[in-house]
């Protein structure tokens, strides 16, 4: 369970979330939609550990994100950042094995045939699953990922968020953070539209 | 095959560099089996060539922790101004009469003065929020500028010839290299590299951006630090040893990089013989192309770093994405 208590993030001077509270329920899809800049993906990112709210806490469990060291949170969240970007050429398979076990999530992830490409060549769509891969592999009882269905086709669509149903399932905690066009949410149990 | 390629070539380029000379050595590989048979074999080209594979490895490992800490491809000692401040520190103190080039004295104030150099560009670089690659790689080029101009005044204002010439500070040279010079420059790059190892796997991560690299348990602050000691440790003992060589950090990683791939525990290894070779054919070439003279060591392996560079940006390559 995520517990937010009372949380205000100010960044660069502007107030994006005010004095709000939330609680994500163990097992369950959430998701976090609203207008460009509104502060979802900085609510993610609080969820994460990244930054510090100004004001108020968020616990993951018992734990709270920004007190843990970097090792200790990467037992309890995984993230997947919006447009992740590949510098070096690593194989896809390197890639998620930096996170912990390739070949199932990679079968799941209709990625088995890009196992030994390098990261570098791959599309933008292929580049995300990837990222989602390695978060997946990390096999934490949280996942976060920001806007993980932006660059997906329609088939690759359905199989991510088929995944993300069978973790939930699982007794995995899914907070995700929707592009503004996603408009079909059937998938979530949670929708979260206001976070002031 | 592939593999043990670059290490059969520097062992090749090893033997070659202590037979090539202006003085031709009689029954050289009778010589060579027997150890202190011959004066000018072992007791000025050994520690020579010697000195040569260790600052090779040295300068190559510093590069690629420079790059993997930055995650830029052209982060090196020489751009991020670690060299310049290595010959800034070791200079002052010999200028001062306090340490010998090639003392241990003379790699720790190499190391501090490349320490606090390094230091110096990621605080300015990072002075107005974030530490852009752009940024630092700007700043490195700037504090470089001014350590390395500081160094020519300081050597320019000392005439003891043990305090050496600009020419040394900032081109290098393996001539007056002895035995005794070998211990530090030897125990500092074996520190260097014994780090390098250790942190490679997180340097595999932070190449995925800082934001990732801490989501996967990398505390990225806690690494570019050690890196950043590393690389110190790594380009003081080398610069206060046979001065600054230019294009080695940045181009033995790359040239593993091409041929091994990028992770970083391969590299630490590779990137070191590489380096290696790339040192010991420069000096054997500085050496002997316009004998009796010598030119210095930084002038030939510019000659043969440079190539690489214009190929790095000439060739297609999926190695290293910058956009």
């Amino acid at each position: 369970m995520i517990t937010i208590d009372e949380i205000t993030i100010v960044v660069d001077g502007r107030e994006i979330i005010y004095d709000y509270s939330e609680q994500i329920p163990a097992g369950s899809i959430t998701v976090i939609v609203g207008p460009n800049g509104c502060g979802k993906s900085t609510l993610l990112a609080a969820i994460a550990g990244d930054i510090a709210p100004g004001k108020g806490t968020i616990t993951i469990d018992e734990h709270h994100p920004i007190l843990a060291s970097a090792n200790a949170l990467a037992g309890i969240r995984s993230m997947v950042v919006q447009n992740q970007r590949f510098t070096l050429g690593f194989t896809v398979r390197q890639i998620i094995e930096m996170a912990g076990d390739s070949a199932q999530v990679m079968k799941a992830l209709e990625l088995t045939d890009l196992a030994d490409r390098l990261v570098t060549t791959l599309s933008g769509g292929e580049a995300q699953r990837v990222a989602i891969a390695q978060a997946i592999a990390q096999n934490t009882p949280v996942l976060l990922l920001d806007e993980p269905l932006a660059a997906q086709d329609v088939h690759s669509r359905g199989r991510i968020i088929t995944l993300l149903r069978e973790m939930a399932e699982l007794g995995k905690t899914i907070v995700v953070v929707a592009h503004s066009n996603e408009t079909e949410l059937s998938w979530a149990d949670k929708v979260i539209k206001q976070f002031h | 095959m592939k593999k043990w390629l670059p290490a059969f070539l520097l062992v090749g380029a090893f033997v070659g560099s202590l037979y090539a000379g202006a003085t031709q050595i009689d029954n050289f590989w009778t010589a060579l089996l027997n150890p202190g048979s011959n004066e000018i074999l072992w007791q000025i080209r050994f520690p020579r060539v010697t000195a040569a594979v260790i600052v090779g490895a040295a300068l190559a490992v510093a590069g690629l922790l420079a790059q993997g800490a930055c995650n830029n491809a052209v982060a090196e000692p020489t751009i991020l101004g670690t060299a310049a401040g290595a010959s800034f520190g070791a200079v002052l103190a010999i200028s001062a009469g306090l340490v010998q080039v090639g003392t241990i004295g003379a790699i720790a104030c190499g190391t501090i003065g490349a320490l606090l150099t390094t230091s110096l560009t990621f605080k300015l670089a990072a002075i107005r929020g974030a530490l852009s690659s752009f940024g630092l790689i700007l700043v490195g080029i700037a504090v470089s500028a001014i350590f390395t101009a500081l160094v020519g005044i300081a050597s320019a204002m000392v005439s003891r010839a043990d305090a050496r010439s600009i020419s040394f500070w900032s081109l290098g040279s393996l001539a007056l290299i002895t035995s005794d010079n070998l211990i530090g420059v030897a125990i500092t790059t074996v520190i260097g590299i014994v780090i390098a190892w250790k942190i490679a796997p997180a340097l595999d991560r932070l190449s995925l951006g800082d934001a990732t690299a801490f989501h996967l348990g990398v505390n990225v602050a806690r690494i570019r630090l050690i890196a950043l000691v590393a690389l110190s440790i790594l380009a003081g003992g080398a610069v206060s040893t046979v001065g600054s060589i230019a294009f080695i950090g940045l181009a033995a990683p790359h040239i593993a990089r091409f041929i091994y791939g990028p992770a970083h525990r391969n590299l630490v290894a590779n990137s070191a013989v590489i380096g290696a070779l790339i040192v010991v054919v420069a000096d054997t070439v500085s050496r002997t192309i316009a004998q009796p003279n010598e030119l210095p060591i930084g002038l030939a392996a510019a000659l043969l770093g440079a190539p690489v560079l214009i190929a790095l940006v000439t060739f297609k390559n999926n190695v290293w994405r910058t956009q």
